[in-house]
């Protein structure tokens, strides 16, 4: 089979006094939705500007399209980036911008214009070429720094935090459209941020780094309900983590003895559990049921409610477990209702044992 | 309260007093140039325009202001030229012994404009560019540049660093991103530099009145001349220096001020 | 490998290009004028002519010369007392800029506080001869009144006035950018402290503009020790300063490796001050925690 569109291959990168990116092997996919995500300082912006050639690697190979990159210069690769800072040059009007990259492939000014303004009538700024940047909204020029980005047609376009500048709202509509251009373009996004919600929203396949190093690859789903290792269960979602050691297994089951009592979870053979193992638990926020029973044995605690929060139709209820840790779990508001005033009510949670996941600690 | 507005007013009273001292020269060499009298003194001798008259028939003044013109032009170009050279390797790269490169540019205007008069004309004369307009414009660039360096310096401080990169991340070569994206931006400082070290090199006569030898600058010639004798006449042409100066001073400032709206802000929304 | 060669030898002749002009032109027109001045304070000169040698001559003579050590003393005290002036009068007008000028007047007085240097200072030198001299406008004002006519040419005043004239607008500024800085809370707490008005100037906003005073001092003393144009026109060169010494030994004979052994001196004296003065505006500062 035939390499895939991009390679990172043991990609290190050093810098005099830290190292930023240790050992990170990556394949990207043709015409995949990728999303680089982890906190800040994490590296994710550094192999990101690795892939455009404005940092060289200090070990390991970049190739696109099986063409080793690592010497190439930025202006001779065909990785257009939207900046998070857009980067748009303030001096020109929005068609110049977008007519750039044209202009230093020495496209002829005439052509330039008609290949630039397709691109300005897609992301609907067309009506806006003639005027300077900074005379554009927020949402304007983000669609600038795409058109400028997208109009050399690319194979693969990186994206930098595009979005971080943006109001609220207009985050939720950039990013649908985002989406829907990348499947209409058929091309390769490589997408950096630190929100969640946005990589979640549109990615193919999410990298989680931190500290340098890829934590976990994989569709949204599988990262949010299968988190490989501590980090991620986290950073991704609502997860709810108790330490706990393995007493048995046994069909299928695994107990787990924790502070707060014992906890059973489906067995995960790649993990080749033994008994007495130190092991992580971990709960979504979203997997646990609410109710003002009493709690009964495995898989199940109670606390006392110290605070809610409510986004949309989801509330979330932050619960004392009595040993200074709290437990998040996450409902829909009209399951709240028959239980009335919660706050400070002592309330039990329970849930399945294959929506326990459970973490082999180091 | 009544104390504070006091002794506000003596702070404000205290400031225009310091400023009369600073413009009393100049009004004095203004207002005298307009007097019929060759000694200047109170009674005022009556309006006369005879010291400008005399200062424009005068061909070894009309033969230095040229040589002036000729000097400020050339000498601040190629100042503005390497200025603008080194301020963008000061902003772009960070190297070994920048703090001695950054020296080299920056020592000059703190010597004493009168030694470094005499350390040019002994160089210059060993090496034979003594005694020419070229010696001056030399000595000049060595003098004037680091002011364009500084100006532009601070132009490029203004410049978001993510938009040479964007430049070479759409395939313009270092040069082409220079000519394409730098450049442009620094278009108003550049043009402040050019008015100022202009400007700098018109009113210097310490160093060009080593090196000049007989090719004197204006400056030079109202040094000789006060040397000489009491003559009005120095009045008139330094009233004219100021408003040429003034005006450069001006234009530069305007250039700078109407630099690009929102582009050192253009990241923000 | 053969694509990374021709980008990294492409890139490294970008920087090259644009680095090496600066440095260039400054080492051989004025790092070898200066290493010349050197070279030539050891030449002798021979039939009034300038002739390559190697003799401390040059030194042995300036530095034995009873005049010369007057002159260089009075230098350094004509100078430090143009410092000292400066700073005293300017402090008043930088502190009123600061705290009590509205942003209006502040722009207005920066702006004509900077325009002086665009003018001709022998032009400006030369009017406060018209002002000064005893047939001059100030005298002849006094006189109306019955007073004088008092001396104010040729004279350590006269002087004094020169340096004035072209120091004060820039140590007048210097101030005023530094006590700008000064943070308004500090001012405010220690009013709270009940620290009165003019305690908190002494005990808090000199202390903390202490750097920039400084740094205005010694702008001042740099100027004031390097100007011909003062001792020269204004005190009619009678008593000499370094810079008219010089001047004299370069116009008036060719006495060219003489002046470069008083300039160096003053290069030296200057590079000395230099350091003394940062060494005390910034070392204090190390100290505290």
């Amino acid at each position: 089979m035939a390499e895939p569109l991009l390679v990172l291959d043991g990609v290190v990168k050093r810098y005099d006094d830290h190292t930023a990116v240790h050992k990170i092997d990556l394949e990207i996919a043709a015409g995949e939705f990728i999303a680089l995500m982890g906190p800040s300082g994490c590296g994710k912006t550094t192999t990101l500007r690795m892939i455009a050639g404005l940092e060289a690697p200090s070990e390991g190979e970049i190739r696109l399209r099986g063409r080793r990159m690592n010497d190439v210069a930025p202006w001779e690769r065909d990785t257009p980036l939207v900046w998070q800072s857009l980067a748009l040059f303030p001096f020109m009007s929005v068609l110049k911008n977008v007519e750039f990259g044209l202009k230093m492939r020495n496209i002829p000014a005439a052509e330039r214009t008609k290949k630039a303004m397709p691109w300005l009538e897609r992301v609907g700024i067309a009506k806006y070429r003639d005027r300077k940047v900074d005379q554009l909204s927020g949402g304007e020029r983000q669609r600038v720094a795409l058109a400028r980005a997208l109009v050399t047609e690319p194979e693969i376009l990186l994206l930098d935090e595009p979005l971080s500048a943006l109001d609220a709202h207009l985050v939720i509509r950039m990013q649908a459209e985002l989406k829907q251009l990348q499947q209409q373009l058929g091309i390769t996004f490589c997408y950096v941020t630190h929100s969640q919600s946005e990589a979640f929203a549109m990615a193919d396949r999410v990298a989680i780094m931190a500290e340098g190093r890829l934590q976990q690859v994989g569709p949204p789903r599988e990262v949010y309900r299968a988190p490989a290792n501590r980090f991620v269960a986290e950073f991704v979602g609502a997860n709810n983590l108790l330490s706990g050691k393995v007493k048995s297994i046994a069909q299928g089951i695994v107990m787990v003895e924790t502070a707060a009592g014992i906890m059973r979870a489906r067995e995960n053979p790649l993990l080749a559990l033994l008994p007495s193992d130190m092991v992580t638990v971990v709960v979504s926020a979203d997997r646990a049921v609410v109710s003002d029973s009493a709690a009964d044995g495995e898989n199940s605690l109670s606390g006392t409610v110290i605070g809610e929060q409510f986004v949309g139709a989801f509330v979330t209820l932050h619960l004392d477990l009595g040993d200074g840790r709290t437990f998040r779990a996450q409902l829909q508001q009209h399951a709240l209702e028959p239980l009335g005033q919660v706050r400070g009510k002592r309330l039990s949670l329970r849930w399945k044992p294959e929506h326990t996941v459970l973490l082999k600690d180091k | 309260m009544k104390a504070d507005r006091i002794i506000s007013l003596a702070f404000k009273a205290y400031i225009w007093l310091a400023l009369l001292f600073v413009f009393a020269p100049i009004l004095t060499s203004f207002v005298f140039s307009f007097d019929a009298n060759k000694f200047a003194a109170i009674p005022w001798g009556g309006f006369s325009t005879k010291w400008y008259a005399e200062a424009f028939a005068d061909p070894e003044i009309a033969k230095s202001l040229r040589n002036t013109v000729i000097v400020a032009l050339s000498s601040s170009i190629l100042a503005t030229l390497i200025g603008f050279t080194a301020a963008y390797t000061d902003y772009r790269y960070d190297f070994f012994g920048k703090r001695v490169y950054l020296a080299l540019a920056f020592i000059p205007p703190t010597i004493p404009v009168i030694i470094l008069g005499v350390a040019m004309l002994v160089l210059l004369g060993r090496i034979g560019l003594s005694g020419q307009l070229h010696s001056v414009i030399i000595a000049h660039v060595v003098y004037s540049l680091p002011f364009a360096m500084a100006l532009i310096r601070l132009r490029l401080s203004q410049m978001n660093k993510d938009l040479e990169a964007a430049a070479w991340n759409l395939g313009a070569s270092q040069w082409r991103a220079l000519k394409e994206i730098i450049i442009p931006f620094c278009l108003p400082a550049i043009f402040s530099a050019l008015f100022l070290t202009k400007a700098v090199s018109f009113d210097e006569y310490a160093i060009a009145w080593f090196v000049s030898g007989f090719n004197e600058t204006l400056p030079v010639r109202i040094l000789i001349l006060l040397q000489r004798e009491v003559s009005p006449k120095v009045n008139a042409i330094g009233s004219l220096v100021f408003i040429v100066s003034m005006t450069l001073v001006m234009l530069a400032q305007i250039v700078f001020l109407m630099r690009e709206p929102g582009s050192g802000k253009g990241k923000r929304i | 490998m053969n694509q990374t060669d021709r980008a990294n030898r492409r890139s490294s002749l970008f920087a090259w290009a644009l680095a090496l002009p600066m440095p260039i032109w400054q080492t051989l027109f004025f790092v070898a004028a200066l290493l010349f001045l050197v070279v030539m304070s050891f030449w002798s000169v021979q039939n009034f002519r300038v002739t390559p040698d190697f003799t401390f001559d040059n030194w042995i003579k300036i530095y034995s010369a009873g005049y010369f050590r007057v002159t260089y003393v009075r230098t350094v005290l004509y100078a430090l007392l143009a410092a000292t002036l400066a700073s005293l009068i300017a402090f008043p007008c930088a502190y009123g800029l600061a705290f009590k000028a509205s942003p209006l007047m502040r722009r207005i007085v920066v702006a004509s506080l900077i325009m002086p240097y665009f003018t001709s200072y022998l032009v400006r030198a030369n009017s406060w001869k018209i002002l000064l001299t005893d047939q001059g406008v100030i005298n002849s004002v006094l006189g109306t009144v019955g007073l004088g006519p008092l001396p104010m040419t040729s004279n350590l005043f006269a002087v004094m006035i020169g340096y004035l004239t072209l120091i004060l607008p820039i140590v007048i500024l210097l101030q005023y950018f530094s006590l700008a800085n000064v943070d308004r809370r500090l001012i405010e707490a220690a009013h709270n402290l009940r620290c009165g008005r003019v305690r908190t100037v002494f005990q808090v906003i000199i202390p903390s503009a202490r750097t920039g005073l400084i740094l205005a001092a010694t702008f001042a003393f740099i100027l004031s020790f390097g100007d011909f144009v003062s001792p020269s026109f204004l005190g009619n060169n009678k008593p000499p300063t370094l810079t008219v010494l010089m001047v004299d030994a370069v116009k008036s004979g060719s006495q060219w490796p003489r002046a470069a052994v008083v300039a160096l001196t003053m290069v030296a004296t200057l590079l000395l001050v230099a350091f003394l003065a940062m060494n005390f505006a910034y070392g204090e500062k190390r100290k505290r925690p």
